[in-house]
Order: C-alpha cells, then sequence, then structure tokens
C-alpha cells in the first residue's frame, strides 16, 4: 500500500567545514509513515529534519514537499507550511502563562483594538489542551511552576495544529513522564491515521520498534538501511539494528551479568527518617559496593530523594549522614566524598558555556589549590585529561566548549566530574537520560565497575530495563511513598513492577 | 544539530574567530583607536605618541583602568555594582579629610578599606540572603553614599575640601600610575586566573546552580569578588585625589557608568561566566581614554565627544551580541 508520498530529499549534502554531517543522502516520506530515524549520536539523523525544517540550510541538495520544491529559510517559514519540528531542549517562554505559551505570535486571533482578551485566549488554551489528553496543564498556570515534562508537553501542544502535515519529534520522549510520552504516542497515531507523516528522532529502541511503522538507521552521515514494520517485528531486530548503527558487534553484554545483589555490610549513605515537603519519614541504608536503584513516574518523588541525599533539600526531620557525619548542603556532601549527577544535565550538572576542563575540575578546585591558593594549570589539564582519555569523551581537548558536545558526551563529562573528585557515593538522577546505545553500554560498564571498587550508588531511573539490568536493589515509589522494593534477581520482570508505580 | 560533526570542525581559524568574536572585535576597537590616532594626531600638530600626551593619557586611564580590573571579579558573576562612583567620592574625601587631620594619608586609606570590605560584603551577601538582584543593593549604597556626601560637606560649609601638609604629587607621576596598575594587574590576574576566587566567580556568573552543586559557597565567593573590587575602588580614588590634591562633593560621579562601557567596549560579557577576562578591563579602559584624549586633539568638541563614543560602543555592542541564527525566535 504504497502512500503518496509527502516530502522527498535528494542528494541532500551538509558539511561543517572539512567534516561531512550527511553523506548525499536521499530520503523519501510517505504519507501516514511514522518513521523512525535511529543512529548514534553524530550519525546525522537530526541534520536531515533539521535541514527540512529550516532550521539550517543543506550544502547541496533538493527538498520536494507537497510535490513542490522546498527550500525554508527559518523554521517558523516550515511551522507555516505544514512542517513541525519538537526539539530536545526545551524551549518555553519563561515567565508568563501556559495559555501565553500556547498562543505566541498569535495574540492577534484574541485582540480586538489592540486589546487581548484574555478570558477568550484561556478558554482557547485550555480547549485545546482538553483536545490533547492534558487534564494535569491549565491554561492559567504559570509555565515556571511547570515541571520540566510539562512544560515539554506544553510545547508539544503548541507546535501542532490541524495544518501540521509533517511533525518532527526528536528526542523528545527522554524529557517526558510516562503519562507524556502516552500522550505523544497517541498524537502521532492519529496524525499517522489522518494521512499525515511524523518522523521519530529517538536514541530508545525499544520506543521506535514500538511506535514506528518504518525505520531508518544511519551511520556517519550515511543511510545504512531501511526496515519495515515486518522487519522490526523480526526476532533478531534489535540485534540487527544495533549492529547496523553501531557497524560492529557491540556483543550481547550491555547490563551487568551476573544476579549476585550482595554488597558490603558497610553503610556508605544513611538517611535517617527524613521528612521534608510532601515526603514523610523515609529512610534508606546505602551500603559500600551496593546499587540501589529507584523506579517510578515522574511526579513519585524518587527525584526529591537523590536531592535530599546530596543536601539540596531543606530536613524538616530525620538526617542524612555518611559515616556518622552530617550532611548539611552540598559542601558537606562533596566534602564527605558524595557526587550528585542531577537529571538536569544541561541546567544544573553542568555549566554548558564552559569549557570541559573547567567542568571537570570545578568540584577539585579546594583540593587543588596549594601554597597562596595557587592551582596549577598544569595540574588542573592533567586531571582533566585523565578523564578524557578514561570516559574516551569524544572532543578537540578540554579546552572544547561543553555545549559543542552531544548528549553523550556532556554525560561523560558530568561522570568525569565525579571520578576526578574521586566521590565514594554517586546518586545519579536519570544517567541515561538522551544517551545513545554505545554510550549507555560504557556507562554501564562503568557504573559496574565502580560497584566492584566498592562505591556506592543511588541509581534514579525512568527507564525500568536499566534497573533491572543494574540494580541489587530495586524500590519502587508512588506518591511519595515507597511502594514495594524488589532484590535482584533474574526473573524480575518490568510487568511485575509496573503494577506498583501506578 | 549534528554534535559530533561541530566536535571536529572547532580547531578551524573562522570557528576561532566565532568563538571569540567579541575579544576579536574589542581589540579591534582599540588596535583602529591606536592606529588611526597615530595618523592622524601629527597631521594636526602634537602627536598622540609625544611624551606629554602620553602622560596626559595616563592621567586618563588609571583611574578607570585601576577599577575596571577590580570590577572584572564582580561582572564575572553576571552582577554589577553602581556605588561605585560614590565610593570613589567617599573614600576620596575620607583620606582628605582624615590627611588633614593627622598629617598622614594612612588612616585615611586603612577606613576606606575597612569600609570598602564592609560595602562589598553586603552587596555580595545581598543578592543570596534576601534574595534580590544585588544591583539593587549598590543602589542602596549609592543613595545612601549621596547622603552621607551631601551631610559631609554641608558640615564642612564648602562643596570641596582640599588636601594640605601631605605631598601627593607622587600620584600625578606617570611611572607611579603605571607602577600601581601594573601591579594591580598582576595581583588581580593571579586571584582571577590561578586560584578558586576567579574560578568560582566566573562559574557562578556562567550557571550558579551548577556551581552550587559542585560545592561552591556562592554567599562566600560572592562576597569576596565584591571585596576584591572594593579594595580596587580603594586603590582608584587615591589617584583620583592625587590627581588635584582635593575631594569634592561631585568626585566619582558617574564613575560607575564609565566602568561599564569600558569593561563593554573591551568585550566583557555582561552575563559574566567562562569568556570574562581582565585584558577586557585594560583593552576597554585605553580604548576609552584614547579616545576622550585623540578626538580633542583633532578637534572635536568635547560634546561631539560623547557621540563618536556612543557609535563606537553600540558597534563593538552589535558586533559582540551572540546571535542564535535559525531557531525558532521563542
Amino acid at each position: 500500500m504504497a502512500q503518496e508520498v509527502i516530502f522527498e530529499a535528494r542528494h541532500m549534502h551538509k558539511a561543517f567545514g572539512p567534516t561531512i554531517a550527511l553523506k548525499d543522502v536521499d530520503f523519501t516520506l510517505r504519507r501516514g509513515e511514522i518513521r523512525g530515524l535511529i543512529g548514534e549520536n553524530g550519525s546525522g539523523k537530526s541534520t536531515i529534519m533539521s535541514i527540512a525544517s529550516g532550521m539550517q540550510p543543506a550544502t547541496s541538495g533538493e527538498m520536494t514537499y507537497l510535490g513542490k520544491p522546498w527550500q525554508p529559510h527559518n523554521m517558523i517559514e516550515s511551522q507555516h507550511a505544514g512542517i513541525s519540528m519538537i526539539l530536545q531542549e526545551a524551549n518555553t517562554i519563561p515567565g508568563v502563562t501556559v495559555a501565553q505559551n500556547l498562543f505566541a505570535g498569535r495574540e492577534a486571533e484574541f485582540s480586538k483594538l489592540g486589546i487581548i482578551n484574555m478570558g477568550k485566549m484561556y478558554r482557547a488554551a485550555d480547549a485545546l489542551l482538553d483536545k490533547f489528553g492534558i487534564e494535569n496543564i491549565r491554561a492559567r498556570d504559570r509555565i515556571d511552576a511547570l515541571t520540566f515534562e510539562d512544560r515539554k508537553l506544553t510545547e508539544i501542544v503548541r507546535c501542532v495544529d490541524d495544518d501540521t502535515q509533517i511533525l518532527v519529534v526528536d528526542e523528545t520522549t527522554t524529557a517526558l513522564s510516562l503519562e507524556g510520552r502516552e500522550i505523544l504516542y497517541k498524537l502521532i497515531h492519529k496524525m499517522a491515521g489522518e494521512g499525515k507523516a511524523v518522523v521519530f528522532i529517538s536514541h530508545d529502541m525499544d520506543e521506535i520498534l514500538e511506535q514506528c511503522t518504518d525505520l531508518t538507521v544511519l551511520r556517519d552521515g550515511d543511510i545504512i538501511g531501511h526496515l519495515t514494520r515486518a522487519e522490526m517485528d523480526a526476532p533478531d531486530a534489535v540485534q540487527r539494528i544495533r549492529y547496523m548503527m553501531v557497524g560492529r558487534e557491540i556483543g550481547e553484554k550491555y547490563y551487568r551479568e551476573d544476579y549476585d545483589p550482595s554488597c558490603s555490610p558497610e553503610a556508605a549513605l544513611v538517611l535517617d527518617h527524613i521528612s521534608f515537603g510532601p515526603i514523610r519519614d523515609f529512610s534508606l541504608t546505602l551500603h559500600r559496593g551496593e546499587i540501589v536503584g529507584f523506579g517510578g513516574l515522574s511526579g513519585c518523588g524518587m527525584h526529591e530523594i537523590g536531592r535530599a541525599a546530596y543536601g539540596l533539600e531543606k530536613l524538616e526531620a530525620g538526617s542524612v549522614t555518611r559515616n556518622g557525619a552530617k550532611i548539611k548542603g552540598c559542601l558537606s556532601a562533596i566534602q564527605h566524598g558524595i557526587g550528585y549527577i542531577s537529571k538536569n544535565r544541561d541546567t544544573e550538572s553542568l555549566i554548558l558555556d564552559a569549557a570541559i576542563q573547567e567542568n571537570i575540575v570545578l568540584p577539585s578546585l579546594t583540593s587543588l589549590s596549594g601554597p597562596a591558593m595557587f592551582i596549577s594549570p598544569r595540574a588542573e589539564k592533567k586531571m582533566s585529561d585523565e578523564q578524557i582519555e578514561s570516559f574516551r569523551i569524544k572532543c578537540g581537548g578540554g579546552s572544547q566548549y561543553v555545549n559543542t558536545l552531544s548528549g553523550g558526551n556532556k554525560q561523560k563529562v558530568s561522570f568525569g566530574k565525579w571520578m576526578a573528585k574521586g566521590s565514594e557515593v554517586i546518586i545519579m538522577d536519570c544517567p541515561t537520560r538522551g544517551v545513545d546505545i554505545g554510550v549507555k553500554q560504557s556507562m554501564y560498564a562503568l557504573i559496574e565497575r565502580m560497584k566492584k571498587e566498592g562505591k556506592a550508588i543511588l541509581m534514579i531511573s525512568e527507564e525500568l530495563s536499566e534497573l533491572i539490568g543494574m540494580a541489587d536493589r530495586i524500590i519502587i515509589m508512588k506518591d511519595f511513598e515507597v511502594t514495594k522494593e524488589f532484590t535482584r534477581s533474574p526473573d524480575l520482570k518490568q510487568t511485575d513492577i509496573i503494577e506498583y508505580m501506578i | 544539530m549534528n554534535e559530533a560533526v561541530i566536535e571536529k570542525s572547532s580547531r578551524s581559524p573562522l570557528t576561532w574567530l566565532k568563538k571569540h568574536s567579541a575579544q576579536a572585535a574589542a581589540y579591534s576597537g582599540l588596535l583602529v583607536c591606536i592606529i588611526f590616532f597615530s595618523i592622524v594626531t601629527p597631521m594636526t600638530g602634537e602627536s598622540i605618541w609625544s611624551i606629554n600626551k602620553l602622560s596626559t593619557l595616563m592621567q586618563n586611564v588609571i583611574v578607570l583602568a585601576l577599577m575596571s580590573v577590580g570590577a572584572v571579579f564582580v561582572y564575572a558573576l553576571g552582577s554589577m555594582d553602581i556605588s561605585i562612583g560614590k565610593q570613589v567620592g567617599l573614600y576620596a574625601t575620607l583620606v582628605v579629610v582624615l590627611g588633614n587631620a593627622t598629617g598622614s594619608l594612612l588612616g585615611g586609606i586603612v577606613l576606606s578599606l575597612v569600609i570598602s570590605v564592609v560595602i562589598g560584603a553586603v552587596n555580595g551577601a545581598a543578592g543570596e540572603v534576601l534574595h534580590i538582584h544585588p544591583i539593587i543593593s549598590s543602589l542602596v549604597f549609592m543613595m545612601v553614599l549621596t547622603g552621607v556626601s551631601s551631610i559631609t560637606y554641608n558640615s564642612l560649609g564648602s562643596r570641596n575640601v582640599a588636601l594640605s601638609g601631605v605631598d601627593v604629587s607622587i600620584f600625578r607621576q606617570t611611572w607611579f600610575m603605571l607602577l600601581a596598575l601594573v601591579v594591580e594587574v598582576l595581583v588581580v590576574s593571579y586571584l582571577f586566573y590561578y586560584t578558586k576566587l576567579g574560578k568560582n566567580a566566573k562559574a557562578i556568573g556562567a550557571n550558579a546552580v551548577s556551581a552550587q552543586q559542585s560545592g561552591i559557597n556562592l554567599i562566600r565567593y560572592k562576597m569576596l569578588a565584591y571585596i576584591i573590587m572594593g579594595v580596587c575602588v580603594v586603590l582608584a580614588s587615591l589617584f583620583q585625589m592625587g590627581y588635584t590634591a582635593s575631594a569634592s562633593d561631585s568626585t566619582g560621579t558617574g564613575f560607575e557608568m564609565n566602568v561599564m562601557v569600558a569593561l563593554i567596549l573591551g568585550g566583557m560579557p555582561l552575563s559574566g561566566g567562562m569568556r570574562s577576562r581582565i585584558s577586557c578591563a585594560i583593552v576597554g579602559s585605553f580604548t576609552y581614554a584614547l579616545l576622550d584624549v585623540g578626538l580633542p586633539m583633532l578637534g572635536v568638541l568635547p560634546n561631539q565627544v560623547f557621540v563618536i563614543k556612543a557609535v563606537m560602543f553600540l558597534v563593538v555592542v552589535v558586533l559582540t551580541c551572540r546571535k542564535r541564527g535559525g531557531t525558532l525566535p521563542r
């Protein structure tokens, strides 16, 4: 059932100076398709669609959209023409309401004689949100009061309207909560059903296999292959896709292979009957050489537990202690060998507008300071180069700015900070968010190595497969309370866990 | 975006220039001024490179440069201080009044330093403790100090006060100005580039949340940044006072704006962060002073100098501000 072609690119080529991002690729998109684009960071999967949506021009090649030559100059032009792209980063306007965000640039529709009828705008916004099945966000909410996940959802609502012909979802799902993902999935299937087209760019293979009707695999700027739905359902599909993406066998080893949940009896971090905000009387003992996983929906309180363990939350009762010393704030946490990797990598764990080296050495500056407070540039470089080397951070050197790195490499920098500091307890919140398979695999290997070295790890994750694969103990939370605790076992299935989450 | 590709291309000269566009624009501004005045001034009479004019230039630049170098610490945080001018007025007055009373500058200098540390500490801490923008607290100090100066000069019964009995001619010597500037630049650069003080200040300016999660005590390092600037302002006010061996109720008025203009002319990002450099202060101050000294030599009237400065300022700002091309403006 070959559908009508909606978009086509011929000999699309994109070069940044001497490096080639896209090598003369041909790409065809048909109506009714949910096309998955998968590939490692830097494979060119986002580049294709960013050119199609006018974010950047191609170096050469032609595009056809709705049967006519297509040469967008910017994203607004594309959006008016029906190609909308939802980007990875948050792009909402702070300081105003949800409705003002939704209708930014379209105020004229609600204005009379230059005065905006806000009541009308709020009603229209609520109706729009209802249409998408979003109930927890309301038009009058201030955008800043929303969580990151809900802001992302707001953005999706803004991007899509009845005239949207092609929706590009660029690694957005990693930034959404489970409920948000369901809303997005429903939307893309509805659009495909209406004969529109969706391009779904993601790192998450499970998600791609579940949602997409077609799949294109890219590697190093080349289209490597194309899979139909039938091929995606084949039993060896996952191995085949991984092989196509990486270009070599990445091996079976992905998660930990042992099922031995034992660890040292020595406590590394103790959360003793802590209460703050909606969290009441929570206790946990994390041992040396133990990986404790936290799972749940995004609003279940697990992220807050991670923050509290690092001294970021003001406790109303109880205490966080390490080796008998009370953790009062980040500074004392760091001094006692605790490291924290926030789930908001780009806004909290890293300084994007700074060099790799400046990020890596930041928590270690005190220990690098010598007499007269002198910090030797050589010592700084050595410390940072060691981490770049050991994590194989893909960069031109420690002086390269972090904002030029890919998601996976950025995350390696935030791990490197705490490795350089020699932290013994690492709290990691969504450590593999927005990271591709190759990097994920090396991170899992690193986490396993850290466990063997006797480090204690608190791993908070929205990916159940990751928790099952890595953690010794899995604590499931719902509505700020622990609903169930699982011990590492080969028999543990996602389905067993999910019922305690929802 | 295709990240891996950008990674590899970051070494080409063009990307280097893009990355350092602020620096390049600022340096070229100074360079253009130097070349222009070197060629044109000899045609209208005295060259700008004559000993006489150079010492005029030094007199014009010294106070501004001393203040701006210290202010880099505060601007690196992404904040600014608009009480600088009034602080200069206060310190100059203190040094003159106490100098007349005791016959030595020492008392005035020590008291000024103590006050500068207190003001710096309050300005630095206010933002974090009271959750207000640090400009507000410096605005409060500006108003308080204006009041103090007004009361002081009212009780003195005159709008200015001259220093007598203490020889301050050394502050008018070009070599001493140069020495003071070099020493200050060396010391402040050391603190800024080679110690936690500067590194933490830049990190706070670049991303305060991340800095805090990396164990930086925000209050402490903001306070220290303001205090370092305060000490530099005390030094600057000595030269301001020494120039005329007097102080008045208008001493230092508007200096905070000159510092801001000089730093921006020098390529300092107003948001602070890792791209902050001490050289911004030097480049900016000298560009500013060159225009002040050079333009009148060409017969430009003093009020026209402001217009030319404004144009120059606009050009540098336009060249240095970073734009996000291609992405939806939202």
